[in-house]
């Protein structure tokens, strides 16, 4: 009967209670939808860095990522991609030559980090080809040899275009300087305009004879089939190729990490300040319900309703109010989430700052499920929390003088 | 005649007649104690019997309600004792008060005090679902209570829909929902015209006689009054007349 008297009890002034609820609605439908741009900006950015770049887990020589000296190649690379492929947990392996050198076209000179690939392996583990815009040539294509696919900022410094000629330098295994010509196959364009600028890629049967060594590789690349397995993939790599340094994505790309948990926090703190305002708002309702029916809780009181009734009462009018404009604030935020993350929300104005710290222009705002029962958790202790003061109110008045007020 | 000649004379009537429900001994209630006291009661004993039908009455100021709010337990003496079936209600804890108000007093107000987003059954119930009373008893009793006061057909009205009279005789179910010792009812009649007034009273009247429930009223009002089987005159907090009618 409590739930019940409670329940109705907030429609009893239906203006005022709507006033609430609206306010926790359009607080609640604002928060979720600035977090989910946030958010989607992060998932799109590690997404797109472990797609593009680090993949789940690298594995490298001690040695190598300290000064990316080529001569610090991983023994016998294709066999250990080849053992780790059959696991169940990976979807793909890829293994790479990874040295760092220069660009150089007849107007411009650049220094690029040198990738060389097997192109049907690295499309299993990274979605660079598919940043080729269809006016951006193709990912290898064709038969011929001596083939570069650089990035859109790089082809823009070098003034190179599709089929241009660019000469590759850099030091092989020997010490030795190498260098060759390539011909522009593609051109690709990530939203991170830095990665454009710096990373070319080459067919490792191309670089492999430049290189002097024995089909040598620097990195082997790893995909798993859900990124939650990177922990057990990770021990079990490190178990198996002690010799080697094993990486995961955030321990390649430490910055990355950090923002992604400072932004988890973040995300909090937005939505728990909204919720803080919004609690002043009910606490104030409250208070003002509390006042309005002193007689009547007089007369509860009197009649023998005893206080830890009365207070959970107080305590489950406030928490209805609060949760059906919390509920509904959430539908109507996962509403506008759902529609913007099919549509994406286009900031091309601001695509030149926004590529130069790697993130897409057009944004696809995302929530996670956990946030979401977290955010429930959330409103539903802000509910139990705005009644506090106003269930103490009530509990405070004297049945005799309560009685008899007008 | 002094209070102690009335409490002793009651004592007698106790003796001859049975249990005394309520015993008053030497009740004292003084405001701005510290200041300048005033004397609400002054020092009063009284005992009410199981069946009674009575009506405290007094100019305004005589110490009715106060009475009225200390027998049911809603305010605590300055001194002296309320014994309610053996128990020393001025000595329980406010926990323990509140629930002996639930399970012996049945309390009827002047300004009606339902619960306005309750039904006419739901506000009966309520008092027996706070009792921990099941469902099938408190359907049965809700629907014998309204059916009693004459509001079978109103059971899932809302006290705004009803008239004052109405409204009053839904509390007077409410009151009896408990099951309780006795009902007080301060100024019951006060708010409501002279034909509902006649018929709560008439209501009240006939659960009294047929079903012994006993009946505490503070009042003004003179039909009340005439309806009375027994009538306390209250002056400047003391008992000035203790008038039992046949």
């Amino acid at each position: 009967m409590i739930f019940k008297i409670a329940f109705k009890n907030v429609w009893r002034n239906k203006v005022r209670s709507m006033i609430v609820i609206i306010s926790v609605t359009l607080g609640l439908t604002g928060g979720i939808f600035a977090v989910s741009i946030i958010t989607g900006m992060m998932e799109q950015k590690v997404r797109m860095d472990i797609n593009n770049e680090t993949s789940h887990i690298q594995i490298h020589h001690p040695q190598f990522l300290k000064n990316f000296e080529s001569q610090y190649s991983i023994p016998d690379a294709d066999s250990i991609a080849g053992m780790i492929s059959k696991w169940s947990d990976v979807k793909a392996v890829c293994t790479r030559i990874r040295i760092t050198g220069m660009a150089a076209s007849p107007n411009s000179v650049a220094g690029v980090q040198i990738m060389g690939v097997d192109p049907l392996q690295e499309k299993k583990v990274s979605d660079l080809y598919a940043t080729i815009p269809d006016t951006g040539g193709g990912y290898f294509t064709g038969t011929r040899k001596n083939q570069i696919v650089i990035g859109r900022k790089l082809a823009d410094k070098l003034k190179v275009r599709l089929k241009s000629k660019i000469v590759i330098r850099f030091q092989n295994t020997d010490g030795n300087l190498a260098e060759a010509a390539f011909s522009v196959n593609g051109i690709f364009r990530t939203a991170n305009t830095v990665f454009d600028e710096t990373n070319v890629f080459i067919k490792k049967s191309d670089l492999n004879p430049l290189m002097e060594g024995e089909n040598e590789s620097q990195e082997i690349a790893v995909i798993l089939k859900d990124i939650d397995k990177i922990p057990v993939a990770e021990t079990l790599l490190k178990s198996r190729l002690p010799g080697l340094d094993i990486r995961n994505w955030i321990e390649l790309r430490p910055e990355m990490g950090l923002i992604t948990s400072a932004i988890a926090i973040e995300v909090y703190i937005i939505l728990g300040i909204i919720l803080f305002a919004l609690a002043f708002g009910i606490v104030n309702t409250m208070m003002m319900i509390v006042f309005e029916r002193t007689r009547e809780l007089g007369m509860l009181m009197a009649v023998g309703m005893s206080k830890s009734r009365v207070f959970r009462m107080i305590m489950l009018e406030t928490v209805f109010l609060t949760l059906i404009g919390g509920i509904i604030g959430m539908i109507l935020g996962a509403a506008l989430t759902g529609f913007f993350h099919r549509t994406g929300i286009d900031l091309s104005s601001l695509s030149k700052g926004l590529g130069a710290y790697g993130f897409d222009a057009k944004i696809y705002p995302f929530i996670s499920r956990e946030l979401y029962i977290n955010l429930t958790v959330m409103i539903f202790c802000t509910g139990i929390l705005s009644a506090i003061m106003p269930a103490r109110k009530a509990l405070k008045l004297k049945p005799v003088e309560a009685i008899r007020i007008e | 005649m002094t209070n102690d000649l009335i409490y002793n004379d009651l004592r007698l009537m106790t003796n001859i007649n049975g249990m005394n429900i309520i015993e008053i001994r030497n009740l004292t209630k003084v405001y701005d104690a510290k200041t300048i006291p005033v004397y609400a009661l002054n020092g009063v004993d009284l005992a009410f019997r199981e069946g009674e039908f009575t009506c405290i009455v007094g100019p305004s100021g005589s110490g009715k309600t106060t009475m009225l709010n200390l027998v049911g337990g809603l305010d605590s003496p300055t001194g002296g004792e309320i014994v309610i079936d053996n128990t020393d209600i001025t000595g329980l804890k406010s926990r323990m008060l509140i629930d002996f108000r639930l399970r012996n007093i049945g309390f009827v107000f002047q300004s009606f005090n339902l619960i306005p987003v309750l039904t006419a059954k739901e506000n009966v119930e309520f008092i027996m679902q706070l009792q921990g009373v099941n469902k099938e008893q408190r359907d049965k009793r809700t629907l014998e209570l309204l059916d009693s006061v004459g509001l079978s057909d109103k059971i899932n009205v809302r006290p705004n829909k009803l008239s004052g009279g109405q409204q009053q005789r839904v509390a007077v179910a409410r009151a009896l929902a408990s099951k309780p010792k006795f009902i007080l009812a301060d100024e019951p009649t006060a708010n409501l015209d002279s034909k509902s007034a006649e018929n709560l009273l008439e209501i009240m009247e006939i659960l009294n006689r047929e079903e012994n429930i006993t009946f505490i009223f503070s009042t003004h009002d003179p039909r009340v009054v005439a309806k009375a089987r027994r009538v306390i005159t209250l002056e400047d907090g003391k008992i000035v007349g203790d008038i039992s009618k046949n």
